[in-house]
């Protein structure tokens, strides 16, 4: 029973996130200089077409009523009209959500995969010259400004090389089987970009908080007993050290996503990071506003996700809840 | 925030004898003290770039030219030099940078101190942290820095705006066990104002973890400001690192020109791999019981 309580207790939080975005955009949208709606007529316009435009955008109601009719109309997911491409914005962003989601759901995973044992490594030989190679690789991935990395790997791997194919998320005229691979090969780089940009996080923190629970009484009494330090290390210190990683995915999420959002830019991947480049040169208010909200959804419900699988990890969140 | 060895009241925390100690131990760090020496000289270039260099403006003759004696940095695709953007960028890329953590650490640290002291206050300001901390901020910024309309001002007050909550969450935890502290109380007997209390004893004992912040915070507002003016939301007047990048994929020559990305990127690198090791070497030097292999 805890435990639905727990699971009601995080989807319930999440939901306030979300109705937090929701209510600052829409704060930012109407209280802010700029005003959206006025943003595609020309400056010189007649007081009539500045009335009949806000009237249009509703933008002549009472805050309250403005805000009520906001919500929901997102309810109903309905983000508005793109001010370039005259059609709904919704289906404009859902197009490119699935490849965003792609880029960053590989690189975590990628991140977590290499950084755990990154991690062990440098704890397991602390002081010694692998710690130190992996310590300044991390520390050197975390300094990188995201897009740096991103075009030297493009640079180097894609142009220099011609490993990897650059720009676009698939090649054209490929079908079946042979479009996964063009899929799979056109990822690698904007990939990797965000994998070496995020795995700095984890290997440091899966450094300390292992180092950390190598000094913890339960671990010298098993090396005491005559356990082999490997398994004591993998099967026992390993096990607590974890939590602080998964704590970490949450932390990150965040940044996985404004990452995404430089690196498509770069690579001219077609997902929502792509989408809002094009629609700042083009101001195209309700698109960006569209694509924040749908970025901190999707944020917020893999955080939601992170959460309850640590709840279920580690009895004691559950019982502190 | 050379302000540590001017304020007598910190002595009740951290007596003269422990910061002379963190100086010496400083001293003995290698790294602190090359980190140290590169955000020096980049703060020299910065407030020194008129005299380094000419402010590019308009077109050159050599459009895309390699790095050369004449251009060291080689020119971009309006034939300016690399090297004169990049030495302006530094002013540009700094200033943004110093304003917006300054700001940043006023409101975050306030908040976090006064929220420590108030209890009720406190609650609201946690909410507002986790609230904000959980969401994608650089999607957030570049909305509200279209919708504001690209300048300097308009870029400072927007990392600003978004970089509080971290400094307030890295305080605010330092701030709510000061004021649990024994002497806390005893100020409370001898005053009722709390100005004073926070003030003299509660800013003193969060004063380290300020410090290390102004640092971090500053380094992450160069990121920031990078990848707004990279996404072409960077004040279009002046230069600054992340424009030079900005200009050159607009440009197309991101790839055929390598000396246009390598120097801004290289510039970027620097300033934010110096701070965090000065920061953490500043870390180990206040804390004498640090084990350094260990961290």
């Amino acid at each position: 029973m805890s435990l639905f309580l727990f699971v009601l207790k995080r989807v319930g939080r999440g939901v306030a996130t979300i109705w937090f975005a929701v209510t600052v955009t829409f704060l930012l949208l109407r209280l802010l200089p700029g005003d959206p709606a006025l943003a595609l007529a020309s400056t010189n316009m007649t007081d009539e077409t500045r009335a009949n435009l806000l009237a249009e955008f509703g933008l002549d109601q009472p805050l309250p009523v403005q805000y009520v009719k906001y919500i929901g109309e997102l309810l109903q997911g309905n983000l508005g009209i793109s001010f370039t491409q005259n059609s709904e914005v919704t289906t404009v962003l859902m197009d490119r959500l699935p490849w965003t989601l792609l880029l960053a759901g590989s690189s975590l995973l990628v991140t977590v995969i290499l950084g755990i044992p990154l991690g062990v490594l440098a704890a397991s030989r602390a002081g010694g010259v692998w710690d130190r190679i992996v310590q300044v690789v991390a520390v050197t991935g975390q300094s990188l400004f995201v897009p740096s990395l991103g075009i030297l790997l493009l640079y180097v791997l894609g142009l220099r090389l011609g490993w990897f194919p650059i720009g676009g998320a698939y090649t054209d005229g490929t079908y079946g089987g042979e479009w996964y691979l063009s899929v799979l090969a056109h990822l690698v780089l904007p990939c990797l970009s965000l994998v070496l940009a995020q795995l700095g996080a984890y290997v440091l923190t899966m450094r300390s908080t292992l180092i950390d629970s190598l000094g913890e009484d339960y671990v010298v009494l098993a090396r005491a007993n005559g356990m082999p330090a490997r398994r004591v290390l993998w099967k026992h210190a390993l096990r607590n050290a974890l939590l602080p990683t998964t704590t970490l995915v949450g932390l990150q999420l965040g940044f996985v996503v404004g990452g995404a959002v430089l690196i498509e830019t770069v690579y001219a991947y077609p997902g929502i990071g792509r989408g809002i480049y094009e629609a700042v040169t083009q101001l195209d208010f309700p698109v960006l506003q569209g694509a924040f909200l749908l970025l901190a959804a999707t944020v917020v419900v893999a955080n939601m996700v992170t959460d309850i699988v640590y709840g279920v990890l580690d009895p004691r969140v559950k019982a502190a809840s | 925030m050379t302000t540590v060895e001017q304020t007598p009241v910190s002595t009740e925390d951290v007596p003269p004898a422990v910061k002379r100690g963190t100086w010496r131990r400083f001293r003995r760090e290698p790294l602190g003290l090359l980190a140290l020496g590169v955000l020096v000289v980049l703060v020299f270039v910065a407030v020194a770039a008129p005299l380094l260099a000419d402010y590019p403006v308009g077109y050159g003759d050599q459009v895309l030219a390699p790095p050369s004696g004449e251009h060291w940095f080689g020119t971009d695709s309006l034939g300016l030099d690399v090297f004169a953007e990049v030495v302006w960028g530094a002013q540009q890329s700094l200033l943004t940078a110093a304003a917006a953590s300054l700001i940043a650490i006023v409101v975050g640290t306030l908040l976090a101190v006064v929220g420590a002291y108030f209890r009720r206050l406190d609650t609201v300001v946690g909410v507002v942290v986790d609230l904000t901390l959980s969401l994608p901020i650089l999607p957030l910024m570049i909305l509200v820095a279209a919708l504001v309309g690209p300048s300097t001002m308009t870029i400072i007050l927007v990392i600003a705006a978004f970089s509080w909550p971290e400094v307030t969450r890295v305080v605010r935890s330092q701030a709510l066990a000061v004021v649990r502290m024994p002497y806390v109380d005893a100020a409370r007997l001898m005053t009722s104002s709390p100005v004073w209390i926070i003030t003299r004893h509660v800013v003193p004992a969060v004063l380290p973890l300020i410090l290390v912040s102004v640092v971090l915070t500053a380094s992450r507002a160069v990121l920031s400001a990078a990848g707004l003016a990279f996404l072409g939301l960077g004040d279009p007047n002046t230069w600054s690192w992340g424009r030079i990048l900005y200009e050159a994929q607009q440009a197309g020559a991101m790839s055929t020109a390598w000396w246009l990305p390598l120097f801004p990127s290289l510039a970027i690198f620097l300033l934010v791999l110096a701070a965090t090791m000065l920061s953490t070497a500043y870390n180990d030097a206040r804390n004498p019981r640090h084990d350094k292999g260990a961290r």
